[in-house]
């Protein structure tokens, strides 16, 4: 009796089971769960690029801070950060990792042009939210149009076209030479520079490029010195700066100096240039360290709470600005968390603000970032602010 | 301008010839081309660095307790790393310093950090001396200097020394050397040893010239070993030759033809010296009888 009762009840059980458990299966997200939201990012942390592994850890940072507040919906954070050593292959593995072993929901920073380009196809085929992609300003993220990646940079080709037009505009200096990375960088910064030249119908005076790897910048200097320039632009990573700096006030070159965002460490660059910083005009998107706002003053305090012995650089705690924006986007899209949800809520923000300079977007635009102010570094290491948030994007 | 390109061609120039001189003192003995080389002046230039920051050392101790640490690298790299390789060939040996190198870089980052530093150093980068109005700054002016007296104390060490002529010995044929009475291991041990004390003096001289971080001597590495191909790899005098032209070729390059591909010059070096002089401009051309 109990045999020939078994098959049917045991039928009927798996059924009411396979019934009850399909929609669930159906609606599950990746990444999500009741109580947590994974998100994955890439960084260097090791190898020649590690300097901008700090932009990772600063993410991690605001993620612990978060989630000790409680998270966000119910949800924690479960952050996982990986070591691409800046090496696209690497970031490609593991994005692989990211989608396919661990199930992340997106992504978060993700620091260098050459890794991003590496996996943003694969991101988003996969429909991995990709926020501050790529934690840098060129135009890449955004043309083609992505609806999966939001950029919190400003891009280099507004913020050095800006920059020249502060100089013409504000300073009166017309022989303008420009001092570049020769990469999508450094060139993207050269396009801003002359298309605001062109526009005023002025010329470069010079421009000059150096590989990433050059240590000798003896014969640039002298070609910037022979060119008359009174200001010069400098599209550069921080050795450079350093070299070119030093070569320059050896031939006796003193030029007006402007700078991009990423050379913004005012501190660690007086450091490294033996105070040959002061004087620089350095664009910004985000608060200066020192910087009394609430939201500067709280993150400092986690900084002193949980990892008091990272250095608080602006490569480190710009990694909690390009993460803001992706706690924001969780909490507007609410407890029913999906990539599309996400993008939605995302689209909603109009000049919203964390600590850097005010984000929008929308359906057809997700380039964020359309601020910079500017300031200059003073003899004591301090920055003066010379403008308040300026918009560079149009 | 031609002047001043020339200048400070022969002042980057030194530094490759001190590079240059640290990997020729290891070849001449073993025909090994170091190339964790780099890596061992950095690691050296960071202890400089942490006795001079962390522990306020005075310069002139600091220096003294650098060399000591760079020749106690240098001979034990050669004794635990080099000498347990099984039946090694010359190729078996680069390959491991090659791992070596990964290992000081690897080391470097998780001990100081990625962060670029300045290393004091108590000669100016900035204040410069005028020769006919053309300028150089002390510290290049001083690295010339010293590259030179190094590579004259060096040149006559191998020459007339009993160890310098046992060095040459050693690397000529090592089982004839040792039938001769010569201790070759301790021989080997003394080379690395003082190859990396070369190593730490351009080290020191490259950070205070620009900056300290792990990576600074993955493109000077490079011109050394251009220079060194150039002015031959197995002559001392030649390291400073090939210094010297190496740093005046690149600045003129850059100077007059194009800025943009002024890096790429070593490499140009590297491949026309093989090919029409592979001895180097001062080395003599050396077969082995087989």
């Amino acid at each position: 009796m109990l045999k020939k009762a078994f098959v049917p009840m045991a039928l009927v059980f798996m059924t009411v089971t396979f019934l009850m458990t399909t929609p669930v299966l159906a609606q599950q997200v990746r990444g999500v769960t009741d109580t947590e939201v994974i998100i994955g990012q890439t960084g260097p942390q090791t190898g020649p690029a590690a300097l901008w592994g700090s932009v990772a850890r600063g993410s991690g940072l605001f993620f612990k801070g978060l989630n000790d507040e409680g998270g966000i919906h119910g949800r924690k954070i479960k952050y996982i950060l990986r070591d691409d050593g800046y090496q696209p292959p690497k970031t490609r593995a593991i994005a692989t990792e990211f989608v396919e072993q661990i199930g992340i929901f997106g992504v978060v920073g993700c620091v260098g042009v050459g890794p991003g380009m590496a996996v943003r196809d694969y991101y988003t085929e996969n429909k991995v939210v990709m926020v501050s992609f790529g934690s840098s300003g060129v135009t890449n993220w955004i043309k083609p149009f992505n609806r999966y990646i939001f950029a919190t940079y400003p891009l280099y080709v507004d913020e050095a076209r800006g920059l020249t037009q502060y100089l013409f505009e504000q300073m009166k200096l017309t022989k303008v030479a420009m001092f570049y990375q020769n990469d999508d960088y450094g060139k993207q910064g050269l396009e801003g520079v002359e298309s605001y030249e062109k526009e005023k119908g002025l010329k470069l005076v010079a421009s000059v490029s150096a590989e990433v790897t050059e240590r000798d910048l003896s014969s640039h200097a002298l070609k910037l010195k022979s060119s008359g320039a009174e200001a010069v632009i400098m599209w550069a990573m921080p050795t450079h700066a350093a070299l070119l700096l030093t070569e320059c006030a050896k031939i006796g070159f003193k030029p007006h100096w402007a700078t991009s965002s990423t050379l913004s460490d005012g501190p660690l660059m007086m450091q490294i240039t033996k105070g040959l910083w002061a004087g620089m005009i350095n664009s910004f998107p985000i608060e200066p360290p020192d910087s009394n706002s609430p939201l500067m003053v709280k993150y400092r305090a986690w900084h002193q709470k949980y990892e008091p012995n990272e250095r608080w650089g602006s490569y480190y705690y710009s990694g909690i600005a390009y993460a803001e924006p992706l706690a924001e986007g969780l909490r507007r899209a609410g407890r029913t968390l999906t990539p599309e949800t996400f993008i939605k809520a995302m689209e909603t923000l109009r000049d919203w603000r964390g600590i850097a300079g005010p984000f929008t977007f929308t359906s057809t635009d997700h380039q964020g970032a359309k601020y910079v102010y500017y300031a200059q570094v003073q003899p004591d290491g301090s920055m003066k602010k010379l403008t308040d948030w300026t918009r560079i994007t149009k | 301008m031609l002047g001043q390109l020339i200048v400070s061609g022969l002042a980057v120039g030194a530094c490759y010839s001190l590079l240059a001189l640290a990997m020729v003192i290891i070849y001449k003995t073993s025909d090994v081309l170091n190339f964790a080389q780099g890596e061992m002046a950095m690691v050296s230039t960071f202890i400089a660095f942490t006795l001079m920051e962390s522990y306020h050392v005075p310069f002139q101790w600091a220096v003294i307790l650098t060399f000591l640490f760079a020749i106690l690298l240098g001979a034990f790299f050669e004794l635990v790393f080099l000498r347990q390789a099984k039946e090694p060939t010359v190729l078996g040996l680069i390959i491991i310093t090659l791992g070596f190198e990964m290992i000081l870089m690897g080391f470097a980052g998780w001990k100081w950090g990625p962060d670029q530093r300045s290393l004091e150093f108590p000669i100016s980068n900035i204040q410069t001396y005028n020769f006919f109005g053309l300028v150089m700054s002390k510290i290049n002016f001083w690295t010339i200097v010293i590259s030179l007296v190094l590579m004259l104390i060096l040149f006559l060490f191998f020459r007339y020394t009993k160890v310098g002529i046992a060095m040459r010995a050693t690397q000529q044929n090592q089982l004839a050397a040792r039938v001769m009475g010569i201790r070759t291991k301790w021989i080997l041990s003394f080379t690395w040893a003082i190859s990396s004390m070369v190593g730490a003096v351009a080290g020191m001289l490259i950070a205070a010239l620009g900056v300290l971080d792990p990576t600074m001597m993955m493109d000077p590495l490079l011109k050394g070993f251009a220079s060194a191909v150039l002015g031959g790899m197995t002559s001392l005098p030649g390291t400073a030759v090939g210094g010297a032209m190496l740093g005046i070729i690149e600045n003129l390059f850059g100077g007059y033809v194009s800025l943009a591909f002024k890096s790429i010059v070593a490499f140009a070096v590297i491949v026309l010296m093989l090919c029409i002089r592979p001895s180097g401009l001062l080395a003599k051309h050396y077969v082995k009888k087989v």
